[in-house]
């Protein structure tokens, strides 16, 4: 992975100090709330609800085992025992001191850590398929170019204030997209031309909160070597006619749209044709230097036939469907990639403790190359196991408590923080995930269920995705109440979709009854085992699932409503 | 939603972020109980103008909120504001 060089170092060391400085003459009174909060969020630092949140940046998601060691002790010293994994492959902290933040940025910063690019209308921090580099179905890493990209946007003075945050993530196989790329401000696909070269499709304006858009291709082929400077004159576009009397229209989905994808393209290739330089020509030599960060570890020869199905369909049925569900195949023969999913009854989705990030850490040291990665669905992946040892590692995990056999299954649900913790939020996301894992926690059930997402989002402004759930879960406010939207339909990949409402707003207590009629009703009328959940709701329709929700009465009453 | 029978001003603590509601008094504490009541929504802002005029260093963005009264029970009257006054629904790894 990457090691920060003495400029990172610098910067990162700088902006910790600058901050102590800041956070002195806030507490002093001398600058006011309204003076410090712009450079608070420069730093990842929020105020929610009931305390202080720091977020930390994970680029690419990609943690080394002593970074991981890092977070945990940060969680046990200046925090309430636990971190929070989030949408966007970072980590954060709900319950900081300002007192004690400073001392937590230099905490980060001795392992080349930093909370700058996860808050304010800065290019955040890049994300990335967290299968990068070991998929079979990958045409290249991505991650070198992540890194490129963060050299790039870290700091860079003619982004800092952009109309509003813009979000990059970048995806190496075209098959698959797992890093969400067509919901993003800017998506990277990399891809192959006809003549064999590889280069990036550049997708734009897409992403979700309350005016969710699919990105739209702006480049069929982007040569490599212009990929800093291409993305230069997007956000320059953006930038100069992106909207700034209403943030709730300033993303680039916002301006993509009001000009139509043909005229942002003729303005980005017209600001492109003028305004590129040499100097923002990625040359292959910096390409394969930043490679080098990302070489493969040291793999066994092993022989190509592992033991997977065997263990698939072994005696030990835990482990048979640990192995079915959160084991995916590797590049390399003879290793795997685990999910270690973070989402068990009774824990609220994407909560580590300190104890489990220092095992966890202990665990990629011993089994994956001392490599954790973080995803957008809110779990840990190790990526590097060997096949023969995923025994071993389950039973590890399970006594963790981090040995749950439903890594995309419909127990595997993304939550936002939601009211319990979000200044934002209209409604709780959190108990209502918690819910749905002990009403569904029965694995034969997940099995046949098969993969479906339920995605659960406290507002509109959609941290928790639920746009592009197969199932999604909106929270909204009513009269001060919580109340809860129910919508099918989405899907983040190449199959892009954002999902529509089923019908009126559910009380708390009905919506976990709701997502189980929908199950029950998709189970009855899917073609036959193999039909995922997406397929039938594309086949049948929404009437069916209406019926099932409302009522054939209701189902007449509620078509046409807005809730 | 319900009539407001009070208003009261609340706001973050700067050092640590906590929940804030302001006293009779004009200090301010951490539980909802001691929180001052005022019976009119300008009364409230007021108050609120002024702490976040003069008390600005201790407190973030203090602010009125609606509340319902039945004996010495301070109610809010939005799910938000009641669980800024508990704390989270859920069950935390270490309550501290």
């Amino acid at each position: 992975m990457y090691q920060y060089d003495d400029y990172d170092r610098r910067i990162i060391t700088e902006r910790a100090d600058q901050f102590r400085g800041q956070v002195s003459r806030r507490l002093s009174g001398e600058i006011t709330e309204e003076e410090f909060k712009p450079l608070r969020l420069q730093n990842g630092l929020y105020m929610q609800l009931h305390a202080y949140m720091l977020r930390v940046a994970i680029p690419y998601g990609l943690l080394g085992s002593a970074q991981v060691r890092k977070l945990a002790h940060i969680a046990r010293t200046y925090d309430r025992g636990y971190g929070h994994l989030t949408t966007r492959q970072n980590l954060q902290y709900n319950w900081p001191k300002l007192t004690e933040v400073p001392a937590i940025l230099d905490e980060l910063a001795s392992v080349e850590m930093h909370a700058v690019q996860t808050s304010g209308n800065c290019i955040r921090n890049i994300t990335a398929d967290h299968f990068a580099g070991i998929a079979r179905d990958e045409l290249e890493d991505p991650r070198p170019y992540c890194e490129i990209l963060r050299q790039w946007s870290t700091f860079h003075p003619e982004f800092a204030h952009l109309p509003r945050k813009f979000k990059i993530a970048v995806t190496g196989a075209p098959g698959t997209d797992r890093a969400a790329v067509r919901f993003h401000d800017i998506g990277l696909r990399i891809v192959e031309n006809a003549s064999g070269e590889r280069g990036f499709e550049v997708l734009v304006g897409g992403g979700l909160g309350r005016t969710p858009m699919i990105g739209e291709v702006v480049r069929e082929f982007l040569p490599k070597r212009y990929l800093l400077s291409f993305i230069e004159s997007i956000l320059r576009v953006y930038n100069l006619h992106g909207r700034r009397d209403n943030k709730f229209k300033a993303r680039i989905k916002i301006l993509v749209s009001a000009l139509g994808i043909d005229e942002f393209r003729r303005r980005v290739e017209e600001d492109w044709e003028a305004s590129r330089t040499p100097e923002l020509e990625l040359a292959d030599e910096e390409v394969a230097r930043v490679s080098a960060f990302f070489a493969p570890p040291p793999y066994e020869t092993l022989p190509a036939n592992d033991r997977v199905d065997a263990l698939v369909l072994g005696r030990d049925r835990e482990l048979g469907n640990w192995v079915r569900n959160n084991v995916v195949a590797h590049k390399v023969p003879g290793y795997s990639a685990v999910v270690i999913s973070v989402k068990k009854p009774g824990i609220p989705p994407g909560d580590v403790s300190d104890t489990q990030l220092d095992a966890i850490a202990d665990v990629a040291d011993r089994y994956s190359f001392g490599h954790v990665v973080v995803t957008h669905t809110q779990n840990l992946v190790l990526p590097d196991v060997k096949t023969s040892e995923l025994p071993g590692l389950h039973a590890e995990l399970r006594a963790l408590d981090l040995g749950e056999a439903n890594a995309n299954k419909l127990t595997d649900v993304i939550t936002c923080p939601g009211l319990d913790y979000c200044d934002l939020a209209n409604a709780r996301s959190i108990p209502l995930s918690l819910e749905i894992a002990q009403r569904f926690d029965r694995i034969d059930y997940l099995n046949d269920v098969g993969d479906v997402s339920i995605k659960i989002s406290g507002c509109i402004n959609a941290c928790g995705h639920h746009h592009v759930g197969n199932i999604g879960i909106l929270g909204i406010d009513k009269r001060g109440e919580e109340f809860y939207q129910l919508m099918l339909g989405g899907s983040p990949g190449n199959d892009a979709s954002i999902g529509k409402i089923l019908g009126r707003a559910l009380a708390q207590d009905e919506i976990v009854d709701a997502v189980e009629k929908v199950l029950g009703r998709y189970l009855d009328a899917r073609e036959s085992p193999d039909e995922r959940f997406l397929e039938t709701v594309r086949r049948v329709g929404f009437d069916p699932f209406k019926e099932a929700v409302y009522g054939t009465a209701d189902l007449l009453e509620t078509t046409g409503d807005s809730p | 939603m319900p009539t407001p029978t009070h208003w009261i001003v609340t706001g973050n603590f700067t050092e640590d972020g906590a929940v804030a509601w302001r006293r009779p008094d004009g200090t301010w504490s951490r539980r909802i109980a001691d929180a001052g009541l005022v019976v009119d929504e300008v009364t409230a802002k007021a108050l609120s103008a002024t702490a976040r005029a003069s008390e600005q260093r201790e407190i973030c963005d203090p602010y009125g909120i609606e509340v319902q009264v039945d004996g010495h029970m301070i109610d809010p009257l939005t799910a938000r504001q009641r669980i800024r006054a508990n704390g989270p629904t859920i069950q935390l790894r270490r309550p501290d």
